[in-house]
C-alpha cells in the first residue's frame, strides 16, 4: 500500500525529516526547563548527555526497523507479539502522534495569538494550518519530505544568525562555574533534555520508506548531531543572556532573547519576527509529521485508505488541540506525552528487539 | 459533465470566500492610528488635577508617564507651521497598577499608546524607596508588547522630567538612549541595563547598580548610579559620579574615558586617556575569614599635560606621573569600597559572583546574608598604570 517506488525517500531526506520533526516546541521552553530542573548553568552538560540517551533509543529503534523490510511498525509489531498486543501497542502509538500533533498545533496557536496575532481566535489559526496540513500529506510523503527540505536550510540559517546576534549581552560568567557542585545537578534534568530529542521514534515507519534502509544508523548518528548543535547553542545563548535566575522566570526564553536587543543600521532593527516565522514553519513541520504518522498508522491498523484516515482522524486532532483551558494545562499535556514516549519508545522498541532476536530466524523466514 | 461543472462552481465559490475572510490581518490596527510609546517614567502619585476617577477601588500610589511620538508634528496651518509644537507628547496618569493606567489612558488620548517600540524606562528614587522594582516593572515583564532591550534607568528628581525637554526637535526618550551609548568616552557611565539583564539581577538576591540621570528644566545628565537593594528591590541610595568612576575602575568594565591627576611637584593638571582596562580579583579563604585582593591594570596615553613644558619627557617624567594616575584610581576605588561596605553595606561589585564561580561550595553557605558578610571582608587593590603613548607632541 505505501511501498509504491515513488513513495521512497534519500538518506539525506531522511535526515532533514527527522530534524525537523525535532526542532520544535522545545527549542522556546528547553532553557528554562532543564534550568528549573538543575538549578544551575550546566544544563548544557545535560544537553549533550540528553542526546546521547536519544542516540542509544534511536540505534534501538534502527536495529529493530531494519528487521522488516518495507515494514512499518504498525504492520510488524503484530509479527512480533501477535495480532492483539500488537494492535494495542500500535493504537498506543497512533494516541501519542496525534496527541503530539494535537499539542503541536495548539502551541503554534498560542505562541502567535501572544506574539503576532493577539486578537485573533485560536480555530481561526488552527483550523488553516489544519487544513494545509491536509492538502499537503494527502500527497504522501514524498511532498512531504520536499517541504520539509525547502524550510530546513532558512530554519538553520535563520536561527543561528538571530542566536548570534545577541553576542553583545552574552556573559561568560553566567555559564559559570562548570561543574561547580559536583555532577548532581547536571544530571537532574536528564530526562527533560532526554526528552528533547524525541523524533527518532519516526524511525518506526520511516525506515519502511527509505530507499536504503541499511543506512538508516548513519542517519541516527547525523540527526543527534544536527538538533544537539541546535539545542547546544540555545542554551548556552539564553543562560548567558538571561542567566539562570532570570532565564526561570520567562515562559518562551528564545524568544525572550531575540527581543533582547536591536541591531541599529541593519536593514532590520529587530529580528524576533524572522525567529517567529521559521519556527512557526517548524511547529508546522512537527505537526504534519506527527499527523501523518498518527493517519499512517490508522490506516494500516484499521486497513483503510490513507487518504481516507487522514480526515477521520482530523476532528480528534482538533478536539484535543482545543481541550487544554490554559498555558498550565498544555505544559501538562506536554508533560504527559513525554512520560508516555519514555515509556512507548524508550522500553517498548528495546522489549521487541529483544523478542524478536530470541525468535530469531523464524521471523525472518516469514518475510 | 454536469458533475464537474457543479464540482468546479463549488470550488470557486470556497475559494472566493476564502479569500474575503482570510486575506488581511485579523487584528490589524492603522500605522497613523497606534500611540508609538517611546518612554514610560514611573514617579510617586500626584493629586491629578480635574481628572476625577469614580473607581472607588481605585488608590492613588503612582503616577506613569508616558511619551507618545506626535504623528504630525508640523501639522500646517494655512500654509504656516505651526511653531512650538513638539514631536512628542507625554501623558500621565495615577493609580495603584500600570495596565490599569494604561487602559486609562485609552480613555483620554485618541491614539492607545503601543509599545514594541519603548525604549527607556525612568523609575523614581522616591517611589524605589516605596515600592520594589519588581512590582513596578511586573506589567512589563509580563506583557507581549514590550521588548526586553527597553532600557532601565533611576532618576534621583522627578522621572517624569527625564522626558521633558525645550528643544521642539529631540525625543527625550532618544535622548537618553543615545546618551547611555557613549560609553566608550566616560568612565563615569555605568554600563546600561536592558530589562533582559534585569530580570536575572532581579531574583539572584545580589545587589547591583542602575544608572542615575538627573534632569532640570529639560535638561538631563547622567550623574552616578543607583544602589539597588538586591533582597528587596528597592534603591538604598547612590554612589556619586567619583564613586561610579571607581566603580567602572573597580570591574574593568570601562571601555574609555580619562583620569585627572594633579602633578605634586608641579601642581599641575596632568589627563591620562584609558585605552584598555582590566581588573582581576584573587580571594584568599581561611577557614571563615574571607579577604579579597583586587588588582587593576591600565593602559593609555597622556593626553594633556599643564606641566611647564621645560620638563622633559623622559622615563623618569613617566614613572612619576604613572605613580600620581595609579594613587588617584586607588583613591576612587577605595572610595568606592568604602562607600558600599561601611554605608550602604551591600556588595554591587562582584565579589559574590567571583566567590560564586570560583568557590561555589562556600557561597552556597555564605549566600544568604552575603551583604552583611561582605561589611566585613577585607579588601585590598593595587592598581599599576602604564602610559604608552604620550600624543604628537613632543617636549625638547
Amino acid at each position: 500500500m505505501i511501498s509504491h517506488p515513488k513513495d521512497k525517500i534519500t538518506t539525506p531526506q531522511t535526515v532533514v525529516f527527522i530534524t525537523s520533526y525535532n526542532i520544535a516546541i522545545g527549542i522556546l521552553t528547553l532553557p528554562r526547563v532543564t534550568v528549573e530542573e538543575a538549578d544551575s548553568p550546566d544544563v548544557w552538560i545535560t544537553v549533550i548527555l540528553g542526546a546521547v540517551i536519544a542516540f542509544i533509543s534511536g540505534i534501538i529503534i534502527v536495529k529493530l526497523s531494519q528487521q522488516f523490510v518495507e515494514k512499518t511498525f504498525y504492520q510488524y509489531s503484530q509479527d512480533i507479539v501477535g495480532n492483539l498486543v500488537g494492535k494495542t501497542l500500535s493504537i498506543l502509538f497512533i494516541i501519542y502522534f496525534l496527541t503530539l500533533s494535537a499539542l503541536e498545533i495548539r502551541v503554534l496557536a498560542e505562541v502567535t495569538g501572544f506574539y503576532l496575532l493577539e486578537n485573533t481566535p485560536g480555530w481561526a489559526m488552527i483550523m488553516p494550518m489544519m487544513w494545509a496540513g491536509i492538502y499537503l500529506i494527502s500527497g504522501g510523503i514524498n511532498p512531504l519530505v520536499r517541504l520539509l527540505e525547502i524550510i530546513f536550510p532558512f530554519t538553520v540559517i535563520i536561527f543561528m544568525l538571530v542566536l548570534f546576534m545577541s553576542y553583545n549581552l552574552f556573559e561568560i560568567n553566567n555559564l559559570r562555574p562548570v561543574l561547580g557542585l559536583g555532577v548532581t545537578p547536571a544530571l537532574k534534568a536528564i530526562k527533560t533534555t532526554a526528552l528533547s530529542y524525541t523524533c527518532f521514534e519516526s524511525l518506526l515507519f520511516l525506515v519502511a520508506f527509505m530507499k536504503h534502509p541499511a543506512k538508516a544508523v548513519k542517519v541516527v548518528v547525523i540527526a543527534t548531531i544536527i538538533p544537539l548543535v541546535f539545542y547546544l547553542l540555545t542554551v548556552v545563548m539564553v543562560i548567558g543572556v538571561f542567566s539562570i535566575d532570570g532565564v526561570v522566570t520567562r515562559v518562551w526564553p528564545t524568544i525572550d532573547l531575540i527581543t533582547s536587543y536591536e541591531l541599529r543600521g541593519l536593514i532590520f532593527e529587530r529580528f524576533d519576527s524572522l525567529l517567529l516565522a521559521v519556527w512557526v514553519m517548524q511547529i508546522f513541520a512537527t505537526f504534519i509529521i506527527t499527523y501523518f504518522a498518527g493517519a499512517l498508522g490508522f490506516a494500516q491498523v484499521f486497513n483503510k485508505n490513507i487518504s481516507l484516515s487522514i480526515y477521520i482522524v482530523l476532528p480528534v486532532v482538533y478536539i484535543i488541540a482545543m481541550v487544554p483551558k490554559d498555558l498550565n494545562d498544555i505544559f501538562t499535556l506536554g508533560d504527559w506525552i513525554g512520560n508516555s514516549a519514555i515509556f512507548l519508545f524508550g522500553t517498548v522498541p528495546l522489549l521487541l528487539l529483544i523478542i524478536t532476536k530470541l525468535k530469531g530466524g523464524k521471523v525472518n523466514a516469514k518475510i | 459533465m454536469q458533475k464537474y461543472k457543479i464540482m468546479r462552481g463549488v470550488r470557486r465559490f470556497i475559494i472566493f470566500f476564502s479569500i474575503l475572510f482570510m486575506s488581511g490581518c485579523w487584528s490589524s490596527v492603522e500605522v497613523e492610528e497606534r500611540g508609538f510609546g517611546v518612554g514610560v517614567a514611573f514617579d510617586i502619585a500626584e493629586a491629578s488635577e480635574n481628572k476625577e476617577s469614580t473607581d472607588s477601588l481605585k488608590k492613588d500610589l503612582l503616577t506613569v508617564t508616558y511619551q507618545l511620538i506626535n504623528p504630525n508634528p508640523t501639522s500646517q496651518d494655512n500654509g504656516e507651521a505651526v511653531s512650538g509644537r513638539k514631536p512628542y507628547n507625554n501623558i500621565s496618569q495615577t493609580g495603584d497598577s500600570i495596565h490599569q493606567i494604561v487602559r486609562e489612558l485609552a480613555r483620554e488620548n485618541e491614539h492607545p499608546v503601543f509599545m514594541p517600540h519603548l525604549k527607556v524606562l525612568v523609575v523614581s528614587e522616591e517611589i524605589l524607596k516605596t515600592l520594589s522594582l519588581d512590582e513596578i516593572l511586573d506589567f512589563h515583564f509580563r506583557d507581549n508588547e514590550v521588548r526586553l532591550s527597553t532600557l532601565a534607568f533611576v532618576s534621583s528628581g522627578k522621572a517624569y522630567e527625564t522626558l521633558r525637554t525645550n528643544q521642539n526637535d529631540t525625543f527625550p526618550a532618544f535622548r537618553l538612549l543615545d546618551i547611555s551609548g557613549n560609553e566608550y568616552r566616560t568612565t563615569k557611565l555605568l554600563t546600561p541595563v536592558p530589562l533582559a539583564k534585569l530580570i536575572g539581577k532581579m531574583h539572584s538576591g545580589s545587589s547591583f547598580l542602575l544608572q542615575n540621570v538627573v534632569s532640570s528644566n529639560g535638561e538631563v545628565k547622567f550623574s552616578g548610579a543607583a544602589v539597588i537593594d538586591g533582597k528587596t528591590n528597592k534603591c538604598l541610595g547612590f554612589l556619586n559620579e567619583e564613586e561610579l568612576e571607581g566603580y567602572t575602575w573597580f570591574t574593568g568594565e570601562g571601555e574609555g574615558g580619562v583620569i585627572r591627576t594633579l602633578d605634586k611637584e608641579t601642581d599641575q593638571i596632568v589627563i591620562f586617556e584609558v585605552d584598555e582596562m582590566e581588573s582581576s580579583i584573587t580571594s584568599t579563604i581561611d577557614g571563615a575569614q574571607i579577604a579579597f585582593d583586587v588588582s587593576i591594570k591600565s593602559e593609555g596615553m597622556l593626553s594633556e599635560s599643564w606641566i611647564d613644558s621645560e620638563e622633559a619627557i623622559d622615563n623618569e617624567f613617566i614613572k612619576r606621573i604613572e605613580k600620581e594616575i595609579e594613587e588617584t584610581v586607588a583613591q576612587l576605588v577605595t572610595g568606592v569600597l568604602e562607600k558600599t561596605q561601611q554605608e550602604y553595606e551591600v556588595d554591587v561589585m562582584g565579589f559574590g559572583e567571583h566567590l560564586r564561580i570560583n568557590h561555589p561550595k562556600v557561597w552556597e553557605e555564605m549566600k544568604d546574608d552575603w551583604d552583611q558578610t561582605f561589611s566585613d571582608v577585607p579588601i585590598t587593590s593595587n592598581v599599576t598604570v602604564k602610559i604608552v603613548d604620550y600624543g604628537s607632541r613632543i617636549v625638547k
